[in-house]
């Protein structure tokens, strides 16, 4: 097995208040990301998979700390300055945000925005940049690169865009890429298009990939692994297959049991009851207890550990490991 | 996608009103264009030396010889005018420029350092609440009269407003995606203020300045007239109106024409500020 790219233990993201107030917003997230592997964070908005990518590349906002441990090929990141840790966006870490349509700076065209990554991070001299800049669009799939490369954001489509921010994002060669909801804000067609680059990419490079999304169905399309992510913490962390299989916890069987399927004509879709319990208000207790139909005494007196449901399946439910067969993983 | 919106919004009623709307453009580009012309080419243009005095010819009606007629001492008004033209506009572009440099970095610094909101906010706050009339008397009073005063007036008038438009602007700015994408890239903090945040705000304030602009003529101009500023034989608009006033009751032309230059470059300034601004910058409508 390759060595882990990527080492997470026990992030914590707390929002730190003017007032005194601390509210977990993240908790305990713990993975191990390889080469060439991608890691699907799966979970409704508000669930902390943004902010689980934000502490990762030291970007969290004013008021917000991250604690617990990143490790980044052998090297700790909680022990580097930000100056050190903002050399590393780009070239070790890179994102890719949500919205294609303000990703881009407007008043640069795109050429010049790649170069300036390039220029940056002193990967290339400003005589090559442009040259670079057209084989980074070229390897994105944007059409006569040559020519778009001195196109501005405003002219060219959101599936377009999407390919030059995945472009400046490949501009310092990451060997992480982390790709926030990179596919929500296009249209269906596209949505496809930019997965499949996402996963070719990741096979040329051998980079590590995060994906973050509440769709299911891109997660399936590429990830290696999933991780559900519920209020602020990881319910489930298995093999994607193994998850959409035989899921454990409650809320994934829920979230799958919730996908409209097609060629059945349903009446009304399946929802999870209930909602999302607010940052900080559930104080003992498993998160999900209120909404699960299958809540027990013990949920809402101890919090779940993560059990072991089978090798490298991991579910924080007391019912885990759930009887095989069908029974209820016919639900999903 | 803006061209799409801006179909449906748009009613017969509101075509029209467009159609009047760029008439008055077009009118107020003209004659800034007239005007802005004749000052820059005075020494070519004007037909007499604005400082030649000729008492005999003096207070003078309009006529072909003097086209707006002669002043006390009997110098060509419309040379004065063209001259006087020529120094407002350079003192009141001076001070827009100065002040709007130092009022847009305090602005822009205030959002990229979130730490140095609250005393720049302070410090606008207290230059705000300081007429530009006051900062002009106390300037000229202790420098002595003089265009180096109005100018610094003007310029510290000129730096407040434009602070805050620049803050609220860059707040927004802040909250795109691309700021947080450029962090997520690595680049510098140079790059960052200077060619996201900074770069962005642009359209917003050049089109606040257009719309100061005229603001800021008239009060060089009426600092200018109250001799807190240039002395009387300067021309200049708001000295050439001062003199005019002393001879109203016999001679109204000398103080008209000065007042109707300085009326029409204020009144054409804000409305192709206005015009601007409705193609510029959607958000402040």
């Amino acid at each position: 097995m390759k060595p882990a790219l990527l080492d997470v233990e026990d992030l914590t993201v707390v929002y730190d208040g003017d007032d005194d107030s601390r509210v977990d917003l993240v908790a305990g997230i713990s993975f191990i990301l390889r080469a060439g592997e991608t890691l699907g964070l799966v979970g409704e908005s508000g669930s902390g998979k943004s902010l689980t990518a934000l502490a990762m590349m030291d970007l969290l906002g004013p008021n917000l700390a991250a604690g617990g441990t990143i490790t980044l090929d052998g090297r700790e990141l909680g022990g580097l300055s930000s100056r050190q840790r903002r050399r590393l966006c780009g070239t070790e870490l890179a994102m890719v945000f949500q919205d294609p349509m303000t990703a881009l700076n407007p008043v640069y065209n795109i050429g010049d925005q790649i170069a300036e990554v390039l220029l940056t991070h002193r990967l290339v001299s400003r005589g090559q940049a442009r040259a670079r800049a057209i084989d980074l669009l070229r390897q994105v799939g944007i059409p006569d690169p040559a020519q778009r490369v001195d196109a501005y954001p405003h002219q060219l489509s959101g599936g377009m865009r999407q390919r030059v921010v995945i472009a400046i994002a490949l501009a310092g060669d990451p060997s992480i890429l982390i790709a926030d909801e990179p596919t929500t804000a296009l249209d269906v067609t596209v949505q496809a298009q930019i997965l499949e680059l996402l996963r070719s990419l990741r096979d040329q490079r051998g980079m590590g990939t995060i994906l973050i999304s509440h769709d299911l169905g891109a997660v399936a399309e590429i990830a290696t692994h999933v991780m559900v992510m519920y209020a602020g913490q990881v319910v489930e962390h298995a093999p994607a297959a193994s998850l959409f299989r035989e899921p454990q916890h409650p809320y994934t069987i829920g979230l799958l049991g919730s996908l409209p399927k097609l060629g059945v004509r349903e009446r009304r879709l399946t929802t999870i009851g209930g909602r999302v319990p607010l940052p900080g208000t559930v104080k003992s207790g498993c998160r999900f207890a209120d909404r699960c139909p299958w809540v027990l005494e013990t949920c809402r007196r101890e919090a779940p550990p993560l059990l072991q449901a089978a090798a490298d399946h991991r579910a924080a439910c007391f019912r885990v490991p759930l009887p095989t067969a069908d029974g209820l993983g016919g639900r999903a | 996608m803006a061209v799409a919106a801006k179909q449906v919004t748009t009613g017969p009623k509101s075509k029209r009103r467009r159609a009047r709307g760029q008439i008055a453009t077009i009118a107020a580009a003209t004659v800034i264009g007239v005007i802005t012309f004749a000052a820059i080419f005075a020494p070519q243009l004007a037909p007499y030396d604005p400082y030649q005095v000729d008492l005999p010819s003096a207070l003078q009606e309009p006529s072909w010889e003097h086209w707006l007629g002669t002043d006390t001492q009997g110098r060509d008004l419309l040379s004065r005018i063209m001259y006087g033209t020529r120094l407002t506009l350079l003192t009141s572009l001076t001070a827009l420029l100065i002040g709007s440099v130092f009022g847009a970095l305090l602005g822009l610094v205030a959002v990229f350092f979130p730490a140095s909101d609250g005393p720049i906010g302070r410090l606008l706050d207290i230059l705000l609440s300081f007429p530009a009339v006051l900062f002009g008397l106390a300037l000229g009073a202790s420098l002595g009269p003089g265009l180096l005063p109005v100018t610094i007036a003007l310029a510290i008038a000129t730096i407040p407003e434009v602070g805050r438009i620049t803050r609220a602007a860059a707040l927004v700015v802040a909250r795109q995606e691309y700021m947080q994408s450029g962090k997520a890239i690595g680049l510098s903090r140079a790059t960052l203020f200077f060619k996201y945040l900074a770069w962005n705000c642009v359209p917003t304030v050049f089109v606040f300045l257009t719309l100061r602009f005229g603001f800021i003529v008239l009060l060089g101009a009426g600092l200018n007239f109250l001799g807190l500023g240039a002395a009387p034989p300067t021309a200049e608009l708001g000295v050439l109106a001062a003199e005019g006033r002393n001879v109203l009751a016999f001679a109204p032309h000398v103080a008209t024409y000065p007042s109707l230059a300085i009326f029409l470059l204020v009144l054409s300034l804000n409305v192709l500020g206005d015009a601007l601004r409705d193609k510029l910058d959607k958000r402040l409508l």
